[in-house]
């Protein structure tokens, strides 16, 4: 049997808000596209438990990108990026993943993400409901303040330590130990833009009082939280799923915040339940 | 009281993950656990001392984490409860404080996680 992973990488130029980037991705499978968001801070090896799912790909075409700054995904390449402080905002965010959606062509796609990925899957179903067949927020919420801390990149604290061990209690201590660890290592090579990524999670996102504009039959809604999390709770989840007409909510036991990272079994077992709920919704409207 | 002092210094001073990464882990920093109070103390990895209910001003000390009890019998289990499962889960959501210079906490962060989650294997002393 081989061992090369069936998993490839490319590179695609996206063009967005004025800014170049050369985006990194990986991919498996075929079927429709299920566009995969990494957390703030980390990058896309957190879906690497999807990527090599047999039955997964058999349906769906998995992308798990790195956002820019983040992975193999540099920063933009027409702009002196070093002379300013990053702070990701909703609008880039989600025009940013609507253009790479389009330099991929992708037909139909779900997207997917995990914390600022959850909450920019909220803001895609809202904004761009003709774009998307449906988003899965993965411990996403309408609002979720707190985290966006100078902790992260304070000069005389080792910063990746920081980020790794400041994140370390997201996951439940049921996860194995080996994935844990993988999860806090990713976090400790992306301490330069974890706090930018969370200018968007705890400042710049936040839909409370909007959330029954998003419009469930164009694109369907299933929100997914584990009961470790001690960010965006399965109360927060919860909540915002109850306010959304339409939306489902699944909560996830014995996991945290990085359910597909810590421990992708316990997590593969939801996401069939969310995609299953996606396709009998997306059925009943042709 | 003394038998817990003696298992949580052997489980820290024995861990092998502390010891590879606590060349730098030096610090002090109170455990208030409402019912009982602890200095804890580490030197290089090592915990040097730790003083149980000590009087008012008598045990320096440059942080605290503060909970009820209740909360820390929660740490002691081998599986926590969620939000019981960290000092952070249990700041943010339960009624953890973290007080006095935290970033020599931060600075610590590593090891400090992994010598409060031996709780689980010593339990908690309340």
């Amino acid at each position: 049997m081989s061992k090369i992973s069936p998993v490839t990488g490319h590179y695609v130029t996206v063009d967005v808000d004025g800014l170049e980037y050369k985006v990194f991705y990986l991919e498996n499978g075929s079927g429709q596209p299920l566009v995969c968001q990494h957390t703030a801070g980390a990058h896309n090896h957190q879906w690497r438990g999807l990527l090599e799912d047999p039955q997964i790909t058999a349906e769906y075409r998995v992308i798990a990108y790195d956002l820019p700054r983040h992975g193999k995904s540099d920063p933009p390449e027409n702009t002196e990026w070093w002379t300013e402080e990053y702070q990701l905002s909703a609008d880039h965010f989600a025009n940013f993943i609507v253009a790479l959606c389009d330099a991929l062509e992708l037909v139909d796609p779900i997207f997917m993400g995990s914390s600022f990925g959850g909450n920019v899957a909220l803001q895609l179903a809202h904004r761009f409901p003709e774009r998307f067949d449906a988003v899965i927020p993965v411990e996403g919420a309408d609002y979720s303040p707190g985290f966006y801390l100078d902790w992260w990149q304070h000069p005389h604290a080792n910063a990746a330590q920081v980020c790794g061990s400041g994140t370390w209690d997201l996951m439940a201590p049921q996860s194995p130990e080996a994935d844990r660890w993988k999860t806090w290592f990713y976090y400790t090579q992306g301490s330069e833009a974890f706090k930018g990524d969370l200018h968007f999670y705890s400042v710049d996102h936040d839909l409370r009082g909007k959330l029954d504009e998003i419009q469930t039959d164009k694109c369907a809604v299933v929100l997914m939280t584990g009961e470790y999390d001690y960010l965006t709770t399965p109360e927060d989840g919860a909540r915002t799923a109850s306010q959304i007409p339409g939306a489902e909510f699944i909560e996830m036991k014995a996991i945290g915040h990085f359910p597909m990272s810590e421990n992708y079994p316990v997590f593969r077992g939801y996401l069939v339940q969310a995609l299953d709920l996606i396709r009998s919704k997306t059925r009943a409207r042709v | 009281m003394e038998a817990w002092v003696q298992k949580f210094t052997e489980a820290n001073n024995q861990d092998p993950e502390i010891q590879a990464h606590g060349k730098y882990f030096t610090c002090s920093y109170l455990l208030d656990m409402a019912e009982h109070t602890f200095v804890v103390r580490v030197v290089a990895g090592t915990i040097a001392q730790i003083s149980v209910d000590p009087g008012p001003i008598e045990v320096p000390y440059q942080f605290a984490i503060r909970a009820s009890a209740q909360t820390w019998r929660e740490f002691g289990k081998p599986v926590p409860a969620p939000m019981y499962h960290g000092i952070w889960a249990a700041t943010f959501q339960r009624d953890m404080k973290l007080e006095g210079d935290v970033l020599v906490l931060m600075q610590n962060l590593r090891c400090m996680t992994r010598q409060i989650e031996l709780l689980r294997s010593t339990g908690a002393p309340v």
